[in-house]
Protein backbone atom coordinates (compact mmCIF):
# COMPACT_ATOMS: atom_id res chain seq x y z
CA UNK A 1 0.00 0.00 0.00
CA UNK A 2 1.87 3.06 -0.80
CA UNK A 3 1.74 6.32 1.34
CA UNK A 4 -0.87 8.36 -0.22
CA UNK A 5 -3.70 5.29 0.15
CA UNK A 6 -2.64 4.77 3.32
CA UNK A 7 -3.37 8.81 4.43
CA UNK A 8 -6.38 7.86 2.05
CA UNK A 9 -7.92 5.11 4.45
CA UNK A 10 -6.70 7.08 7.79
CA UNK A 11 -8.99 10.16 6.34
CA UNK A 12 -12.17 7.66 5.56
CA UNK A 13 -11.57 5.98 9.15
CA UNK A 14 -11.82 9.37 10.09
CA UNK A 15 -14.57 10.31 8.17
CA UNK A 16 -16.51 6.75 10.06
CA UNK A 17 -15.31 7.39 13.49
CA UNK A 18 -17.26 10.79 12.94
CA UNK A 19 -20.22 9.69 11.89
CA UNK A 20 -20.50 7.55 15.06
CA UNK A 21 -19.74 10.61 17.31
CA UNK A 22 -22.73 12.45 15.16
CA UNK A 23 -25.22 9.62 16.00
CA UNK A 24 -24.41 9.51 19.32
CA UNK A 25 -24.58 13.19 20.02
CA UNK A 26 -27.60 13.56 17.95
CA UNK A 27 -30.18 14.02 20.36
CA UNK A 28 -27.95 16.84 21.99
CA UNK A 29 -27.55 18.72 18.85
CA UNK A 30 -31.07 18.43 18.48
CA UNK A 31 -31.91 20.15 21.74
CA UNK A 32 -28.86 22.62 20.16
CA UNK A 33 -31.15 23.30 17.30
CA UNK A 34 -28.74 21.77 14.77
CA UNK A 35 -30.32 18.82 14.40
CA UNK A 36 -30.92 19.69 10.56
CA UNK A 37 -26.89 20.48 9.85
CA UNK A 38 -26.34 17.07 11.83
CA UNK A 39 -28.59 15.22 9.82
CA UNK A 40 -26.85 16.71 6.62
CA UNK A 41 -23.88 16.12 7.61
CA UNK A 42 -24.56 12.49 8.00
CA UNK A 43 -26.05 12.38 4.76
CA UNK A 44 -23.47 13.85 2.99
CA UNK A 45 -20.78 11.67 5.04
CA UNK A 46 -22.97 8.34 4.01
CA UNK A 47 -22.68 9.83 0.38
CA UNK A 48 -19.17 9.74 0.69
CA UNK A 49 -18.07 6.45 2.13
CA UNK A 50 -21.46 4.74 0.87
CA UNK A 51 -21.24 1.72 -1.05
CA UNK A 52 -22.25 3.90 -4.54
CA UNK A 53 -19.50 6.14 -4.12
CA UNK A 54 -17.44 4.11 -6.46
CA UNK A 55 -19.65 5.19 -9.05
CA UNK A 56 -19.96 8.88 -8.07
CA UNK A 57 -17.96 10.62 -10.51
CA UNK A 58 -15.12 13.15 -9.85
CA UNK A 59 -17.34 16.00 -10.09
CA UNK A 60 -20.33 14.97 -7.44
CA UNK A 61 -17.10 13.28 -4.89
CA UNK A 62 -16.24 16.85 -4.51
CA UNK A 63 -19.48 17.95 -4.42
CA UNK A 64 -19.97 16.28 -1.40
CA UNK A 65 -16.77 16.96 0.54
CA UNK A 66 -17.67 20.61 -0.35
CA UNK A 67 -21.04 20.01 1.62
CA UNK A 68 -20.10 17.56 4.17
CA UNK A 69 -17.35 20.30 5.21
CA UNK A 70 -19.46 23.43 4.88
CA UNK A 71 -21.88 21.47 7.37
CA UNK A 72 -19.26 20.54 9.62
CA UNK A 73 -17.75 24.62 9.68
CA UNK A 74 -21.64 25.63 10.67
CA UNK A 75 -21.60 23.05 13.33
CA UNK A 76 -18.40 24.31 14.89
CA UNK A 77 -19.47 27.95 14.50
CA UNK A 78 -22.60 26.78 16.77
CA UNK A 79 -21.22 24.59 19.28
CA UNK A 80 -20.83 25.56 22.22
CA UNK A 81 -17.18 25.90 23.24
CA UNK A 82 -17.08 24.08 26.44
CA UNK A 83 -20.00 21.32 25.94
CA UNK A 84 -19.20 19.45 22.95
CA UNK A 85 -15.23 18.73 23.01
CA UNK A 86 -15.19 15.45 21.53
CA UNK A 87 -17.42 16.35 18.80
CA UNK A 88 -15.54 19.89 17.86
CA UNK A 89 -12.09 17.82 18.03
CA UNK A 90 -14.24 15.12 15.36
CA UNK A 91 -15.60 17.88 13.27
CA UNK A 92 -12.29 19.87 12.52
CA UNK A 93 -10.29 16.36 12.17
CA UNK A 94 -13.30 15.79 9.57
CA UNK A 95 -12.69 19.09 8.02
CA UNK A 96 -8.94 18.65 7.77
CA UNK A 97 -9.77 15.07 6.39
CA UNK A 98 -11.88 16.00 3.60
CA UNK A 99 -9.28 18.74 2.67
CA UNK A 100 -6.57 16.14 2.47
CA UNK A 101 -8.76 13.75 0.56
CA UNK A 102 -9.84 16.46 -2.06
CA UNK A 103 -5.98 17.03 -2.56
CA UNK A 104 -4.94 13.42 -3.02
CA UNK A 105 -5.78 11.72 -6.48
CA UNK A 106 -7.64 8.78 -4.78
CA UNK A 107 -9.38 10.69 -2.60
CA UNK A 108 -11.25 12.08 -5.52
CA UNK A 109 -10.75 9.29 -8.06
CA UNK A 110 -12.37 6.44 -6.09
CA UNK A 111 -13.67 6.17 -3.02
CA UNK A 112 -12.92 2.83 -0.69
CA UNK A 113 -15.58 0.57 -0.20
CA UNK A 114 -14.94 -1.34 2.71
CA UNK A 115 -16.02 1.69 5.27
CA UNK A 116 -19.80 1.34 4.86
CA UNK A 117 -21.33 4.23 7.15
CA UNK A 118 -24.96 3.25 8.81
CA UNK A 119 -26.58 6.44 7.08
CA UNK A 120 -29.02 8.61 10.02
CA UNK A 121 -31.27 8.67 6.94
CA UNK A 122 -30.97 9.42 3.84
CA UNK A 123 -33.90 8.45 1.74
CA UNK A 124 -36.96 9.96 2.36
CA UNK A 125 -41.42 8.73 2.74
CA UNK A 126 -44.51 9.07 3.71
CA UNK A 127 -45.09 8.82 6.77
CA UNK A 128 -48.22 7.99 9.14
CA UNK A 129 -48.24 9.35 12.35
CA UNK A 130 -51.27 8.31 14.51
CA UNK A 131 -51.70 9.41 18.13
CA UNK A 132 -54.15 11.22 19.85
CA UNK A 133 -52.08 13.44 21.41
CA UNK A 134 -51.28 16.71 19.40
CA UNK A 135 -48.46 17.54 21.11
CA UNK A 136 -46.96 13.69 20.21
CA UNK A 137 -48.16 14.22 16.76
CA UNK A 138 -47.10 17.91 16.80
CA UNK A 139 -43.24 16.21 17.61
CA UNK A 140 -43.18 13.65 15.53
CA UNK A 141 -43.82 15.85 12.51
CA UNK A 142 -41.67 18.43 12.81
CA UNK A 143 -38.72 15.51 13.47
CA UNK A 144 -39.77 13.56 10.75
CA UNK A 145 -40.42 16.33 8.24
CA UNK A 146 -37.00 18.45 8.86
CA UNK A 147 -35.47 15.15 7.28
CA UNK A 148 -37.86 15.28 3.95
CA UNK A 149 -40.21 13.13 5.21
CA UNK A 150 -43.62 13.35 4.10
CA UNK A 151 -45.73 13.60 6.97
CA UNK A 152 -49.50 12.98 7.84
CA UNK A 153 -50.84 12.84 10.63
CA UNK A 154 -54.19 10.67 12.47
CA UNK A 155 -55.50 10.86 15.94
CA UNK A 156 -57.26 8.31 15.66
CA UNK A 157 -57.48 4.25 14.66
CA UNK A 158 -59.97 5.30 12.05
CA UNK A 159 -58.57 8.12 11.48
CA UNK A 160 -56.10 6.08 10.13
CA UNK A 161 -57.30 3.67 8.22
CA UNK A 162 -59.12 6.46 6.35
CA UNK A 163 -55.52 8.15 6.13
CA UNK A 164 -54.38 5.16 4.27
CA UNK A 165 -56.73 4.93 1.47
CA UNK A 166 -56.18 8.54 0.75
CA UNK A 167 -52.40 8.69 0.20
CA UNK A 168 -49.77 6.41 -0.14
CA UNK A 169 -48.39 5.80 2.54
CA UNK A 170 -44.81 4.21 3.49
CA UNK A 171 -44.80 3.51 6.87
CA UNK A 172 -47.31 4.28 9.76
CA UNK A 173 -46.05 4.93 13.17
CA UNK A 174 -48.87 4.18 15.41
CA UNK A 175 -49.76 4.69 18.97
CA UNK A 176 -51.37 1.80 20.79
CA UNK A 177 -53.62 3.68 23.72
CA UNK A 178 -56.00 6.22 21.47
CA UNK A 179 -59.85 6.47 22.43
CA UNK A 180 -62.05 4.78 20.10
CA UNK A 181 -60.35 2.74 17.77
CA UNK A 182 -57.44 1.30 19.54
CA UNK A 183 -53.90 1.08 17.77
CA UNK A 184 -54.29 -2.84 18.01
CA UNK A 185 -57.41 -2.75 16.49
CA UNK A 186 -55.99 -0.71 13.74
CA UNK A 187 -53.15 -2.52 13.12
CA UNK A 188 -55.60 -5.42 13.01
CA UNK A 189 -57.08 -3.91 10.70
CA UNK A 190 -53.79 -2.86 9.07
CA UNK A 191 -52.60 -6.22 7.98
CA UNK A 192 -55.90 -8.17 7.72
CA UNK A 193 -56.31 -5.52 4.15
CA UNK A 194 -54.49 -7.28 1.70
CA UNK A 195 -53.51 -3.60 -0.11
CA UNK A 196 -52.17 -2.41 2.99
CA UNK A 197 -50.54 -4.94 4.59
CA UNK A 198 -47.34 -4.49 2.94
CA UNK A 199 -47.23 -1.37 4.78
CA UNK A 200 -44.18 -1.50 7.82
CA UNK A 201 -46.01 -0.43 11.40
CA UNK A 202 -43.60 0.67 13.91
CA UNK A 203 -45.93 0.77 17.11
CA UNK A 204 -45.24 3.40 19.92
CA UNK A 205 -45.98 1.97 23.19
CA UNK A 206 -46.37 4.56 25.99
CA UNK A 207 -45.39 2.57 28.98
CA UNK A 208 -42.19 0.47 28.93
CA UNK A 209 -44.76 -2.94 28.42
CA UNK A 210 -43.35 -5.98 26.45
CA UNK A 211 -46.00 -7.44 26.78
CA UNK A 212 -48.32 -5.30 24.48
CA UNK A 213 -45.26 -5.15 21.84
CA UNK A 214 -45.00 -8.99 21.74
CA UNK A 215 -48.72 -8.83 21.25
CA UNK A 216 -48.12 -6.07 18.49
CA UNK A 217 -45.66 -8.09 16.93
CA UNK A 218 -47.75 -11.46 16.58
CA UNK A 219 -50.43 -8.89 15.08
CA UNK A 220 -48.00 -7.97 12.28
CA UNK A 221 -46.16 -4.98 13.68
CA UNK A 222 -42.49 -4.70 12.14
CA UNK A 223 -41.14 -2.50 15.22
CA UNK A 224 -41.76 -1.27 17.98
CA UNK A 225 -40.19 2.33 20.13
CA UNK A 226 -40.99 3.18 23.55
CA UNK A 227 -42.00 6.50 24.33
CA UNK A 228 -40.33 8.88 25.16
CA UNK A 229 -38.46 7.77 21.75
CA UNK A 230 -34.42 8.50 21.16
CA UNK A 231 -34.52 10.30 18.24
CA UNK A 232 -31.58 8.64 16.78
CA UNK A 233 -33.32 5.23 17.08
CA UNK A 234 -36.76 7.04 15.65
CA UNK A 235 -34.78 7.84 12.06
CA UNK A 236 -33.06 4.21 12.39
CA UNK A 237 -36.14 2.40 12.89
CA UNK A 238 -37.91 4.37 10.18
CA UNK A 239 -34.94 3.68 7.85
CA UNK A 240 -35.06 0.46 8.23
CA UNK A 241 -38.39 0.41 7.47
CA UNK A 242 -38.46 2.68 4.60
CA UNK A 243 -35.63 0.07 2.94
CA UNK A 244 -38.14 -2.72 3.60
CA UNK A 245 -40.99 -1.26 2.03
CA UNK A 246 -38.66 -0.34 -1.13
CA UNK A 247 -37.62 -3.88 -1.57
CA UNK A 248 -40.80 -4.95 -1.15
CA UNK A 249 -42.24 -2.42 -3.51
CA UNK A 250 -39.75 -3.86 -6.03
CA UNK A 251 -40.56 -7.15 -5.69
CA UNK A 252 -44.36 -6.67 -6.01
CA UNK A 253 -43.66 -4.31 -9.21
CA UNK A 254 -40.95 -7.24 -10.64
CA UNK A 255 -44.06 -9.60 -9.99
CA UNK A 256 -47.01 -7.41 -11.48
CA UNK A 257 -44.49 -7.45 -14.77
CA UNK A 258 -44.16 -10.93 -14.35
CA UNK A 259 -47.74 -11.06 -14.27
CA UNK A 260 -48.29 -8.76 -17.38
CA UNK A 261 -45.95 -10.84 -19.33
CA UNK A 262 -47.50 -14.03 -18.58
CA UNK A 263 -51.53 -12.42 -19.00
CA UNK A 264 -49.82 -10.99 -22.43
CA UNK A 265 -48.74 -14.55 -23.55
CA UNK A 266 -51.97 -16.41 -22.29
CA UNK A 267 -54.12 -13.74 -23.99
CA UNK A 268 -52.00 -14.03 -27.29
CA UNK A 269 -51.86 -17.72 -27.02
CA UNK A 270 -54.81 -18.90 -25.09
CA UNK A 271 -57.30 -18.16 -28.17
CA UNK A 272 -55.86 -20.55 -30.20
CA UNK A 273 -53.84 -22.68 -28.03
CA UNK A 274 -55.47 -25.05 -24.93
CA UNK A 275 -54.63 -23.99 -21.42
CA UNK A 276 -52.10 -26.53 -21.07
CA UNK A 277 -50.22 -25.65 -24.20
CA UNK A 278 -50.31 -22.41 -23.37
CA UNK A 279 -48.91 -23.61 -19.31
CA UNK A 280 -46.48 -25.85 -20.89
CA UNK A 281 -44.96 -23.09 -23.10
CA UNK A 282 -44.67 -20.32 -19.91
CA UNK A 283 -43.16 -22.97 -17.84
CA UNK A 284 -40.74 -23.95 -20.80
CA UNK A 285 -39.98 -20.11 -22.45
CA UNK A 286 -36.48 -22.07 -24.55
CA UNK A 287 -39.72 -23.90 -26.22
CA UNK A 288 -39.62 -20.62 -28.07
CA UNK A 289 -36.74 -20.75 -29.93
CA UNK A 290 -37.23 -20.69 -33.73
CA UNK A 291 -36.97 -23.60 -35.09
CA UNK A 292 -38.73 -26.95 -35.13
CA UNK A 293 -39.36 -30.90 -35.70
CA UNK A 294 -40.90 -33.30 -38.23
CA UNK A 295 -44.27 -34.39 -36.68
CA UNK A 296 -46.89 -36.38 -37.59
CA UNK A 297 -50.25 -34.43 -37.83
CA UNK A 298 -53.83 -34.76 -38.41
CA UNK A 299 -54.99 -31.64 -39.99
CA UNK A 300 -58.39 -30.27 -40.06
CA UNK A 301 -59.56 -27.58 -41.98
CA UNK A 302 -63.04 -26.21 -41.74
CA UNK A 303 -65.20 -23.07 -43.56
CA UNK A 304 -68.51 -21.88 -44.17
CA UNK A 305 -69.78 -22.89 -47.31
CA UNK A 306 -71.07 -19.85 -49.71
CA UNK A 307 -70.16 -17.89 -46.95
CA UNK A 308 -69.65 -14.33 -49.23
CA UNK A 309 -73.34 -14.63 -50.51
CA UNK A 310 -74.23 -14.68 -47.00
CA UNK A 311 -72.27 -11.86 -46.18
CA UNK A 312 -74.30 -9.98 -49.15
CA UNK A 313 -77.56 -10.59 -47.48
CA UNK A 314 -76.92 -9.63 -43.78
CA UNK A 315 -76.00 -6.28 -42.39
CA UNK A 316 -72.08 -6.26 -41.57
CA UNK A 317 -72.94 -6.40 -37.68
CA UNK A 318 -74.76 -9.31 -37.92
CA UNK A 319 -72.20 -11.19 -39.98
CA UNK A 320 -69.68 -10.50 -37.35
CA UNK A 321 -71.74 -11.64 -34.51
CA UNK A 322 -72.76 -15.06 -36.68
CA UNK A 323 -68.95 -15.60 -37.30
CA UNK A 324 -67.88 -14.88 -33.96
CA UNK A 325 -71.16 -17.09 -32.55
CA UNK A 326 -69.56 -20.11 -34.84
CA UNK A 327 -65.70 -19.90 -34.63
CA UNK A 328 -66.46 -19.43 -30.81
CA UNK A 329 -68.25 -22.66 -30.81
CA UNK A 330 -66.14 -24.50 -33.08
CA UNK A 331 -63.29 -23.31 -31.41
CA UNK A 332 -64.84 -24.79 -28.06
CA UNK A 333 -65.46 -28.10 -29.46
CA UNK A 334 -61.64 -28.30 -31.00
CA UNK A 335 -60.03 -27.79 -27.64
CA UNK A 336 -62.48 -30.17 -26.17
CA UNK A 337 -60.69 -32.93 -28.72
CA UNK A 338 -57.21 -31.81 -27.60
CA UNK A 339 -56.80 -29.77 -31.22
CA UNK A 340 -54.62 -26.70 -31.48
CA UNK A 341 -55.93 -23.95 -33.87
CA UNK A 342 -53.48 -22.70 -36.11
CA UNK A 343 -55.50 -20.30 -37.90
CA UNK A 344 -58.72 -18.45 -38.46
CA UNK A 345 -59.30 -17.18 -41.89
CA UNK A 346 -62.05 -15.10 -42.16
CA UNK A 347 -64.72 -17.76 -42.02
CA UNK A 348 -61.84 -20.88 -42.42
CA UNK A 349 -60.75 -22.89 -39.52
CA UNK A 350 -57.44 -24.20 -39.55
CA UNK A 351 -56.64 -27.01 -36.66
CA UNK A 352 -54.13 -29.86 -36.00
CA UNK A 353 -54.01 -32.97 -34.03
CA UNK A 354 -51.04 -34.44 -32.08
CA UNK A 355 -48.91 -30.95 -31.90
CA UNK A 356 -47.69 -29.61 -30.01
CA UNK A 357 -48.78 -31.72 -27.98
CA UNK A 358 -48.53 -35.26 -28.37
CA UNK A 359 -51.48 -37.26 -29.08
CA UNK A 360 -50.81 -40.70 -30.71
CA UNK A 361 -54.68 -40.89 -31.45
CA UNK A 362 -54.65 -37.36 -32.83
CA UNK A 363 -56.39 -38.84 -36.86
CA UNK A 364 -59.28 -40.42 -34.62
CA UNK A 365 -59.65 -37.08 -32.47
CA UNK A 366 -59.81 -34.90 -35.60
CA UNK A 367 -62.24 -37.16 -37.26
CA UNK A 368 -64.46 -37.52 -33.95
CA UNK A 369 -64.17 -33.82 -33.74
CA UNK A 370 -65.44 -32.86 -37.35
CA UNK A 371 -68.51 -35.41 -36.14
CA UNK A 372 -69.05 -33.23 -33.26
CA UNK A 373 -68.79 -29.63 -35.66
CA UNK A 374 -71.43 -30.68 -37.66
CA UNK A 375 -73.45 -31.75 -35.34
CA UNK A 376 -73.25 -28.30 -33.87
CA UNK A 377 -73.56 -26.42 -36.62
CA UNK A 378 -77.09 -28.54 -37.29
CA UNK A 379 -78.25 -27.52 -33.71
CA UNK A 380 -77.12 -23.78 -34.61
CA UNK A 381 -79.48 -23.80 -37.69
CA UNK A 382 -82.36 -25.07 -35.76
CA UNK A 383 -81.67 -22.12 -33.52
CA UNK A 384 -81.60 -19.65 -36.45
CA UNK A 385 -84.40 -21.28 -38.33
CA UNK A 386 -86.50 -20.11 -35.36
CA UNK A 387 -84.88 -16.72 -35.12
CA UNK A 388 -85.33 -16.27 -39.08
CA UNK A 389 -81.25 -16.11 -39.81
CA UNK A 390 -80.06 -17.35 -42.66
CA UNK A 391 -78.76 -21.01 -42.32
CA UNK A 392 -74.86 -21.91 -42.57
CA UNK A 393 -73.39 -25.04 -43.43
CA UNK A 394 -69.57 -26.31 -43.12
CA UNK A 395 -67.67 -28.45 -45.36
CA UNK A 396 -64.76 -30.20 -43.12
CA UNK A 397 -61.56 -31.68 -44.92
CA UNK A 398 -59.29 -33.90 -42.64
CA UNK A 399 -55.35 -34.99 -43.23
CA UNK A 400 -52.99 -36.64 -41.92
CA UNK A 401 -49.36 -36.52 -42.47
CA UNK A 402 -45.56 -35.80 -41.65
CA UNK A 403 -45.29 -31.40 -41.30
CA UNK A 404 -42.54 -29.44 -40.05
CA UNK A 405 -43.89 -28.22 -36.71
CA UNK A 406 -42.75 -24.99 -34.51
CA UNK A 407 -41.81 -21.61 -34.57
CA UNK A 408 -41.90 -20.36 -37.74
CA UNK A 409 -40.68 -17.00 -38.91
CA UNK A 410 -38.47 -13.72 -37.91
CA UNK A 411 -36.96 -13.10 -34.41
CA UNK A 412 -39.63 -10.16 -34.40
CA UNK A 413 -42.52 -11.97 -35.46
CA UNK A 414 -42.69 -15.56 -34.84
CA UNK A 415 -45.74 -18.01 -34.60
CA UNK A 416 -46.07 -21.48 -33.83
CA UNK A 417 -47.08 -23.37 -37.33
CA UNK A 418 -47.01 -25.81 -39.57
CA UNK A 419 -45.47 -26.13 -42.75
CA UNK A 420 -45.47 -29.36 -45.25
CA UNK A 421 -47.26 -30.85 -48.17
CA UNK A 422 -49.80 -32.19 -45.96
CA UNK A 423 -50.65 -28.84 -45.16
CA UNK A 424 -51.75 -27.92 -48.82
CA UNK A 425 -53.44 -31.29 -49.57
CA UNK A 426 -55.88 -30.60 -46.89
CA UNK A 427 -56.40 -27.66 -48.41
CA UNK A 428 -57.33 -29.05 -51.47
CA UNK A 429 -59.32 -31.75 -50.15
CA UNK A 430 -61.43 -29.11 -48.66
CA UNK A 431 -61.89 -27.17 -52.39
CA UNK A 432 -63.87 -30.59 -52.66
CA UNK A 433 -66.28 -30.67 -50.12
CA UNK A 434 -69.48 -29.85 -50.47
CA UNK A 435 -72.16 -28.44 -47.63
CA UNK A 436 -72.20 -30.32 -44.92
CA UNK A 437 -69.78 -32.59 -45.60
CA UNK A 438 -66.53 -34.33 -43.73
CA UNK A 439 -64.29 -35.78 -46.02
CA UNK A 440 -60.92 -37.00 -45.01
CA UNK A 441 -57.39 -38.71 -47.48
CA UNK A 442 -56.33 -42.54 -47.44
CA UNK A 443 -53.82 -41.10 -44.94
CA UNK A 444 -56.28 -40.40 -42.70
CA UNK A 445 -58.06 -43.16 -42.99
CA UNK A 446 -54.58 -45.59 -42.36
CA UNK A 447 -54.54 -43.82 -39.34
CA UNK A 448 -57.95 -44.83 -37.76
CA UNK A 449 -57.95 -47.51 -35.93
CA UNK A 450 -61.92 -47.83 -36.92
CA UNK A 451 -63.60 -46.88 -40.14
CA UNK A 452 -67.35 -47.60 -39.30
CA UNK A 453 -68.77 -44.37 -40.77
CA UNK A 454 -66.64 -44.05 -43.73
CA UNK A 455 -67.85 -44.23 -47.41
CA UNK A 456 -65.44 -43.93 -50.53
CA UNK A 457 -65.29 -40.52 -52.86
CA UNK A 458 -63.17 -42.12 -55.30
CA UNK A 459 -59.67 -40.93 -55.94
CA UNK A 460 -59.04 -37.26 -56.69
CA UNK A 461 -55.84 -35.42 -58.82
CA UNK A 462 -55.67 -32.48 -56.66
CA UNK A 463 -53.95 -29.05 -58.62
CA UNK A 464 -50.46 -29.12 -57.63
CA UNK A 465 -50.24 -32.34 -55.86
CA UNK A 466 -48.12 -35.31 -57.73
CA UNK A 467 -50.00 -38.02 -56.35
CA UNK A 468 -53.82 -38.84 -56.56
CA UNK A 469 -55.42 -38.93 -53.54
CA UNK A 470 -58.00 -41.21 -52.34
CA UNK A 471 -61.02 -39.63 -50.02
CA UNK A 472 -63.43 -41.14 -47.89
CA UNK A 473 -66.33 -39.10 -46.77
CA UNK A 474 -67.58 -39.64 -43.31
CA UNK A 475 -71.22 -40.19 -42.22
CA UNK A 476 -71.91 -38.06 -38.99
CA UNK A 477 -75.97 -37.79 -38.82
CA UNK A 478 -77.41 -39.78 -36.63
CA UNK B 1 -30.83 46.71 1.83
CA UNK B 2 -28.88 42.96 2.37
CA UNK B 3 -26.58 42.05 -0.14
CA UNK B 4 -28.69 39.82 -2.71
CA UNK B 5 -26.75 36.45 -4.01
CA UNK B 6 -28.03 33.61 -7.12
CA UNK B 7 -26.34 30.75 -6.12
CA UNK B 8 -26.22 28.32 -9.15
CA UNK B 9 -25.90 24.92 -8.11
CA UNK B 10 -27.67 21.52 -9.05
CA UNK B 11 -26.41 19.10 -6.00
CA UNK B 12 -28.97 19.33 -3.79
CA UNK B 13 -26.45 19.22 -0.15
CA UNK B 14 -24.32 21.60 -1.32
CA UNK B 15 -26.90 24.07 -2.55
CA UNK B 16 -28.61 23.78 0.92
CA UNK B 17 -25.29 23.92 2.75
CA UNK B 18 -23.86 27.09 0.78
CA UNK B 19 -27.38 28.89 0.96
CA UNK B 20 -27.67 28.20 5.12
CA UNK B 21 -24.21 29.51 5.16
CA UNK B 22 -24.61 32.27 3.07
CA UNK B 23 -28.13 33.94 5.23
CA UNK B 24 -26.04 33.10 8.45
CA UNK B 25 -23.67 35.92 7.41
CA UNK B 26 -26.64 38.14 6.71
CA UNK B 27 -27.06 37.43 2.73
CA UNK B 28 -30.46 37.16 0.68
CA UNK B 29 -29.77 34.44 -0.94
CA UNK B 30 -31.82 33.06 -4.37
CA UNK B 31 -31.31 29.68 -5.88
CA UNK B 32 -30.84 27.96 -9.37
CA UNK B 33 -30.45 24.23 -10.49
CA UNK B 34 -29.63 24.74 -13.68
CA UNK B 35 -27.98 27.11 -16.40
CA UNK B 36 -31.19 28.13 -18.17
CA UNK B 37 -33.05 28.80 -14.03
CA UNK B 38 -30.09 30.93 -13.80
CA UNK B 39 -30.69 33.06 -16.37
CA UNK B 40 -34.56 33.16 -15.76
CA UNK B 41 -33.46 34.11 -12.05
CA UNK B 42 -30.68 36.65 -12.95
CA UNK B 43 -33.42 38.88 -15.27
CA UNK B 44 -35.97 38.22 -12.48
CA UNK B 45 -34.33 39.29 -9.32
CA UNK B 46 -31.11 41.07 -10.97
CA UNK B 47 -28.75 39.32 -8.36
CA UNK B 48 -25.85 41.52 -6.79
CA UNK B 49 -23.38 38.47 -7.21
CA UNK B 50 -24.12 35.04 -9.31
CA UNK B 51 -22.29 32.07 -7.49
CA UNK B 52 -22.13 29.50 -10.48
CA UNK B 53 -21.64 25.75 -10.60
CA UNK B 54 -19.78 25.32 -13.48
CA UNK B 55 -21.10 21.40 -14.27
CA UNK B 56 -24.50 22.05 -14.73
CA UNK B 57 -27.53 20.01 -16.40
CA UNK B 58 -30.04 21.78 -18.99
CA UNK B 59 -27.54 24.69 -19.79
CA UNK B 60 -24.28 24.39 -18.48
CA UNK B 61 -22.65 26.90 -16.25
CA UNK B 62 -20.08 27.97 -19.06
CA UNK B 63 -22.81 28.73 -21.89
CA UNK B 64 -25.07 30.62 -19.07
CA UNK B 65 -22.12 32.78 -18.00
CA UNK B 66 -21.14 33.37 -22.14
CA UNK B 67 -25.10 34.19 -22.51
CA UNK B 68 -25.10 36.62 -19.42
CA UNK B 69 -22.03 38.42 -20.16
CA UNK B 70 -23.32 39.19 -23.51
CA UNK B 71 -26.80 40.16 -22.49
CA UNK B 72 -26.45 44.03 -21.77
CA UNK B 73 -29.34 43.46 -19.26
CA UNK B 74 -27.23 40.98 -17.14
CA UNK B 75 -23.62 41.73 -18.10
CA UNK B 76 -22.98 44.19 -15.27
CA UNK B 77 -23.93 40.99 -12.54
CA UNK B 78 -20.56 39.88 -11.61
CA UNK B 79 -20.45 35.91 -11.62
CA UNK B 80 -18.05 34.01 -9.81
CA UNK B 81 -17.55 30.71 -11.11
CA UNK B 82 -17.56 27.42 -8.68
CA UNK B 83 -15.54 24.86 -9.73
CA UNK B 84 -14.17 21.61 -9.08
CA UNK B 85 -11.08 21.98 -11.18
CA UNK B 86 -8.29 23.89 -9.44
CA UNK B 87 -6.87 23.08 -13.25
CA UNK B 88 -5.19 26.42 -15.04
CA UNK B 89 -7.25 25.58 -17.77
CA UNK B 90 -10.59 25.51 -16.03
CA UNK B 91 -9.83 28.50 -14.32
CA UNK B 92 -9.45 30.07 -18.02
CA UNK B 93 -12.33 28.53 -19.58
CA UNK B 94 -14.63 30.04 -16.22
CA UNK B 95 -12.98 33.38 -16.85
CA UNK B 96 -13.44 33.37 -20.73
CA UNK B 97 -17.28 32.69 -20.41
CA UNK B 98 -17.09 36.04 -18.53
CA UNK B 99 -16.55 34.94 -14.60
CA UNK B 100 -14.52 37.92 -12.84
CA UNK B 101 -13.52 35.44 -10.17
CA UNK B 102 -13.61 31.71 -9.21
CA UNK B 103 -13.85 29.25 -5.82
CA UNK B 104 -12.59 25.91 -6.26
CA UNK B 105 -14.49 22.95 -4.55
CA UNK B 106 -14.12 21.39 -1.58
CA UNK B 107 -15.17 25.56 -1.13
CA UNK B 108 -13.08 27.49 1.45
CA UNK B 109 -15.95 29.58 2.92
CA UNK B 110 -13.63 32.88 4.56
CA UNK B 111 -12.32 32.62 1.20
CA UNK B 112 -15.34 32.95 -0.92
CA UNK B 113 -16.72 35.10 1.35
CA UNK B 114 -13.40 37.62 0.78
CA UNK B 115 -14.05 37.22 -3.11
CA UNK B 116 -17.43 37.89 -2.90
CA UNK B 117 -17.15 41.47 -0.63
CA UNK B 118 -14.12 42.13 -3.73
CA UNK B 119 -16.96 42.04 -6.39
CA UNK B 120 -19.21 44.02 -4.35
CA UNK B 121 -16.74 46.65 -3.72
CA UNK B 122 -14.25 46.16 -7.04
Amino acid sequence: MSSTSTATALSRQRIVELNDLLNETLAELDKADLFEESTLLATSLSALTAGHTEALSRHDLLNYYTSACGYAEILLEELDDTAHISLQTGLTNLVTAIRELSETPEGVAKANSSYKLEPITTTVGSILVVDDQSDNRTVLERLLSRVGHTVYTADSGEAALDQLTRHPIDIVLLDLSMPGMGGKTALTKIKADPKLRSIPVIVISGHQDLDSVVECITLGADDYLFKPFNSVLLHARIAAGLDRKQWHDRELNYLHQLEQRERFIRATFGRYLTDEIVADILEKPEGLRLGGDLKEITILMADIRGFTQLCSQMPPEQVVSLLNGYLGTMTEIIMRHNGTIDEFLGDAILAVFGAPKDDPNHAQSAVACSVEMQQAVAAVNRQHRTANLPQISTGIAINTGTVVAGNIGSDRRAKYGFVGTPMNVTSRIEDLCEANEILISDATKQALRNGDRLYDKGTHSLKGIDQPVRIFGVKWQN
Amino acid sequence: MSTKLLLVEDNELNRDMLTRRLIRKGFEVVTAEDGLEALEKMRQYHPDVVLMDLNLPILSGWEACKIAANDPDLADIPMLALTAHALEKELKKALDAGCKDYATKPIDFPVLLRKIAGLLNP
